[in-house]
């Protein structure tokens, strides 16, 4: 009967095989149960920087907090929208596991509406709030209120090949002028690519031209200061020395792209340095920094800033120590940390005099003059709906119509504002 | 026994081969090359490295996140697999060979299942996890695997027990054998192809599931690969771990070849000559 | 088997439950919940603002040009993709059936796309064809910014797609081709019969079923395409498909009434191509043997 054989034996054993994997897993995971001790531990969900700066900052704080409480970090993906997501998801679900929430300033009016994060009780937010920078603290206030501790900043400088230009230009208008001039080599690197990019520069030009978006969760959009913005994102995207991959770039693309060479200008973070100097020194001899470009001569550049802020949940079981071990993790020596191995600018404003952080930072000069006249996005619940009828009605660049697009503009944000229909 | 095919064919198949070789392997050359990439060279514009470098699987090994992250994989790839192939062979089994009344009306209600959209099912299965404690736990991940396989894996079967010649086995009767003899030594090696394949499609939804991985795990403990992959960092905020990444997808894409090598001699081997006469 | 119609009755129903179990368990709630929430104004932000609003959302949704766009391009990558991979499914399947030299090779190699992590094979597809970084411009001489401009995103995105999800339609059809008799075909090429003859007299209809099935559920999915367009544009150049739309309104903008809308209307459609399937391949009745004459 040759013709009926089958290993059915071999089959048996694969079966076998995931079965037994599966109790010896559950097992060993079951036995590495630790013992429930008696000092609260407090959860911190945050983003698991790369040089381990938080890491350190927990147990740090936990040391020093003479056995009041333990610092435990819970790593949230990397990417803002997916962290805001996971967040999102569980403080919704009432889930009391977290404690300390790591919130990119966009977050603030938002958690803060649906009561998600606790605002800080008056002496603890004096104690949060002394000597930090004021855009960072109104980055972490909504309603009058403080609702997390000021933590790290960050915004965006115009870095430039010292190698290739004589004078730095200070408006847009000068700089594309100066870029068409260097022909192929000229580049200007900005973010055009349909994603809060685009709503961070939009919200930069329109600030440095003297307009907002948003007072008092009413829509503002001065016509004249939108309509210098819109041009400028318009002769941009329309000059030469534009990027080829405009509409889909980000941060990291134009890094990558002036890393490659061709590109004189870029409008970056300060993320750059340490990449470029690590990546491509011959391109990093040669890089010099300056503030962001003005939108005219008479009014200096106000640039979005970026950030972390820390707050306490609101469904935390320990949420006076929670405040207590926020105010340490955003204390001096943590932001110093933070900088010295993240690369993460401080809020304090005295650190930017400190020798140790300039020397992480040489242009902490030029960061703190940016940061004190830092400019704020839309702050309200609903302001990824705002941004998303803003990218959404900028994109692409190249085929903005200044006048047409104001209308357009007011129009989607209004019905953002009040949650309408897909945007 | 292989047919005799006249020696051009052999040629016209061979060339189709090379093909097929190519189309699937130069993108995960690609790959490959990325992962051995310096992160100062991934803008080249090279296909292949200037230099190569390790220092993409040396970061992902050195964090204890990820060798959880593969065997957690493995387990409930394996476990989905293995349970949802079961089920799915006894639900085909019943749809195509008994006759009972409301047939057409589970498998109607087995596609409808699979075609809600996943976006909107995370948010209650993520409530629903947390109250009975599935949360961030191996069954928690396997049943919505089986679930959202399970369609799939029932239509497939049915449709291909549909062709099997079931009477086959009354002939091994017929001929001397006895009751399992006959089921092991002619039904399986029929229904085997179809089993298998079925197998390598629920194995690969599990291996290859991001959204259900990352919303409804929040540890080491049952975190898998594609969602373990979303927490990696480039040094800084704002870059893009394009090395990790893809050294983390090569290294994960060895466990599936090798189930893949395992498994396609049982597709085909289950069509012996003579075992299938027209 | 001689059974009466009763035992038979619970035998079958026997051997379906736990299938039934394990599905209903998972999917019931969430899908009833949708319905539920599809009908109310909920933002997840404003939780006191909960009102009941009837077919507002849904209203709102099909008045909507983001939708019909998205839907548009749903179909147009849908049916572009499907049936490229149909076409080169068979042919896939062909050869891994009949290749003597490196048959291991190619079988496992045919597979080992499906097996790649969808947001890495998009992310690596991206990064081809990015202009200032990757290998596709500099290679072909090309040069154009893919992803900026529609048409380009969408052969890319679809590109993406036909290499990762055509060793699906393979694998089914070659499981499929093992059932065609060699006994047949031999007889047939004794008979004269050339090779396109064998394939479109015997092979295929043998394989209808099959073919069928891989085709329903592949079109199933490609509808709800998601992980490649998110990651390659993020809908962006007008290139949003539906499941896009579902999770911005959903998880972006944490519009639960709206989104569970949308949700319900992709469900719709699904089943709308389901049933055109099912009904056009009578697959049901050729499954349960009640097949139309």
């Amino acid at each position: 009967m040759r013709r009926y054989q089958t290993p059915a034996k071999r089959k048996t054993g694969y079966r076998l095989l995931p079965a037994a994997l599966f109790l010896l897993l559950a097992t060993a995971a079951g036995c590495s149960e630790e013992q429930s001790s008696p000092t609260p531990t407090l959860k911190w969900y945050i983003f698991d920087e790369p040089s381990g700066a938080f890491a350190d900052a927990a147990a740090d704080c936990s040391e020093n907090s003479g056995g009041r409480y333990r610092i435990d970090l819970v790593p949230l993906p990397t990417d803002a929208d997916q962290q805001r997501e996971q967040l999102v998801r569980r403080l919704a679900a009432r889930d009391s596991d977290i404690d300390i929430v790591g919130m990119d300033v966009i977050w603030t009016a938002e958690f803060a509406e649906a009561g998600w994060i606790l605002p800080w009780p008056e002496k603890m937010a004096a104690e949060a709030t002394s000597g930090r920078l004021d855009s960072a603290i109104a980055s972490a206030s909504y309603d009058d209120r403080l609702q997390a501790a000021p933590f790290t900043t960050n915004t965006q400088l115009l870095w430039y090949r010292t190698d290739r230009i004589d004078s730095v230009p200070t408006t847009w208008e000068e700089l594309l002028k100066t870029a068409e001039s260097l022909g192929d080599q000229g580049t200007v690197q900005v973010q055009g690519a349909r994603y809060e990019g685009l709503t961070v520069f939009f919200n930069s030009l329109l600030s440095s031209a003297g307009g907002d978006i948003l007072k008092n969760h009413e829509m503002v959009l001065d016509e004249d200061a939108t309509r210098e913005a819109l041009a400028i994102l318009q002769s941009i995207a329309r000059s030469p020395a534009a990027p080829a991959s405009l509409a889909t770039s980000r941060e990291d693309q134009s890094r990558l792209a002036f890393e490659a060479g061709d590109s004189t200008f870029m409008i970056n973070y300060t993320f750059v340095w340490p990449s470029a100097r690590e990546n491509a020194p011959e391109i990093a001899e040669n890089m010099g920094w300056a503030r962001w470009p003005a939108v005219s001569e008479d009014r200096p550049s106000r640039v979005t800033i970026g950030g972390i802020n820390l707050g306490v949940a609101a469904y935390s079981d320990h949420s006076d120590l929670a405040f207590a071990a926020a105010s340490c993790l955003s204390s001096e020596a943590n932001q110093r940390l933070a900088a010295h191995k993240g690369g993460l600018p401080p809020t304090i404003t005295a650190l930017y005099h400190d020798e140790e952080v300039q020397k992480t930072f040489p242009f902490a000069d030029v960061l703190l003059e940016t940061l004190k006249d830092g400019s704020q996005r839309p702050q309200t619940p609903l302001y990824n709906d705002v941004s998303m009828a803003i990218s959404h009605t900028l994109h692409p660049l190249r085929a903005i119509e200044p006048q047409e697009d104001i209308d357009t503009l007011r129009r989607e944000i209004e019905r953002a504002l009040h949650s309408e229909g897909l945007l | 026994m292989k047919p005799q095919l006249p020696r051009t064919d052999h040629l016209w198949w061979s060339a189709g081969s090379l093909l097929a070789v190519c189309y699937a392997l130069t993108p995960i050359a690609w790959i490959v090359s990325l992962s051995l990439k310096h992160p100062g060279d991934l803008g080249d514009n090279r296909f292949w490295p200037q230099r190569i470098t390790f220092e993409h699987y040396r970061a992902i090994f050195a964090d204890a996140q990820f060798p959880a992250a593969l065997m957690n994989s493995l387990g409930i790839a394996l476990i989905s697999t293995l349970l949802a192939v079961t089920i799915a062979m006894f639900a085909a089994y019943a749809v195509v060979r008994i006759n009972f009344s409301g047939r057409r009306l589970f498998l109607a209600l087995a596609l409808a299942i699979a075609m809600f959209p996943p976006v909107s099912i995370i948010g209650p299965l993520f409530n629903m996890w947390r109250l009975v404690g599935l949360y961030d736990t191996w069954p928690g991940l396997i049943l919505p695997y089986i679930t959202l396989t399970l369609p799939l894996a029932i239509w497939t079967l049915a449709a291909f027990f549909r062709e099997i010649p079931w009477d086959l086995d009354k002939a091994a009767r017929v001929d001397g054998a006895t009751a399992f003899q006959a089921f092991t030594k002619v039904i399986i090696p029929l229904v085997a192809p179809g089993v298998f394949s079925a197998a390598i499609l629920v194995f690969i939804f599990a291996w290859n599931d991001f959204l259900f991985a990352l919303s409804l795990t929040s540890t080491n403990d049952a975190r898998t690969v594609p969602a373990a992959i979303a927490f990696f960092t480039g040094s800084s905020r704002f870059e893009q771990p394009t090395g990790s990444i893809a050294a983390a997808a090569v290294v994960v894409t060895i466990p599936l070849v090798i189930v893949v090598l395992i498994f396609q001699r049982r597709i085909v081997a289950g069509l012996t000559a003579g075992a299938v006469k027209g | 088997m001689k059974l009466s119609s009763l035992s038979q009755q619970k035998l079958g129903w026997l051997l379906c439950t736990p299938a039934l179990v394990a599905m209903i368990a998972v999917t019931a709630y969430p899908i009833v919940y949708a319905c539920y929430l599809s009908l109310f104004r909920y933002d997840l932000r404003f939780p006191d603002k909960r009102a009941f609003t009837g077919i507002d959302n849904y209203l709102s949704v099909l008045s909507s040009t983001v939708w019909w766009e998205a839907l548009l391009n749903t179909v147009i990558i849908t049916a572009v993709s499907v049936s490229m991979e149909l076409l080169l499914g068979m042919g896939f399947a062909l050869i891994m059936h009949r290749a003597i030299i490196g048959r291991r090779l190619v079988r496992s190699a045919v597979l080992v796309p499906y097996g790649i992590i969808t947001v890495v094979a998009a992310l690596i597809w991206k990064f081809a064809f990015l202009p200032d970084t990757g290998f596709v411009g500099n290679l072909t001489g090309i040069d154009i910014a893919w992803f900026s401009q529609r048409w380009s995103a969408f052969i890319i995105i679809i590109l993406t797609e036909i290499w990762k999800t055509t060793p699906f339609m393979a694998l089914l059809l070659l499981a499929g081709l093992t059932l065609v008799p060699e006994n047949l075909l031999r007889a047939a090429r004794v008979d004269g019969a050339g090779p396109w003859q064998r394939f479109t007299l015997i092979t295929l209809p043998i394989m209808k079923q099959t073919i069928a099935v891989a085709l329903l559920f592949r079109t199933l999915d490609a509808f709800r395409i998601f992980d490649t367009v998110f990651v390659q544009t993020r809908g962006a150049q007008n290139t949003e498909s539906v499941s896009i739309v579902g999770y911005h309104a959903l998880i972006s903008r944490l519009n639960l009434g709206l989104g569970s809308a949308v949700s319900i209307l992709i469900f719709l459609c699904v089943l709308f191509i389901a049933a055109a399937y099912i009904k056009g391949f009578d697959i049901a009745g050729a499954l349960t043997g009640k097949e139309k004459p």
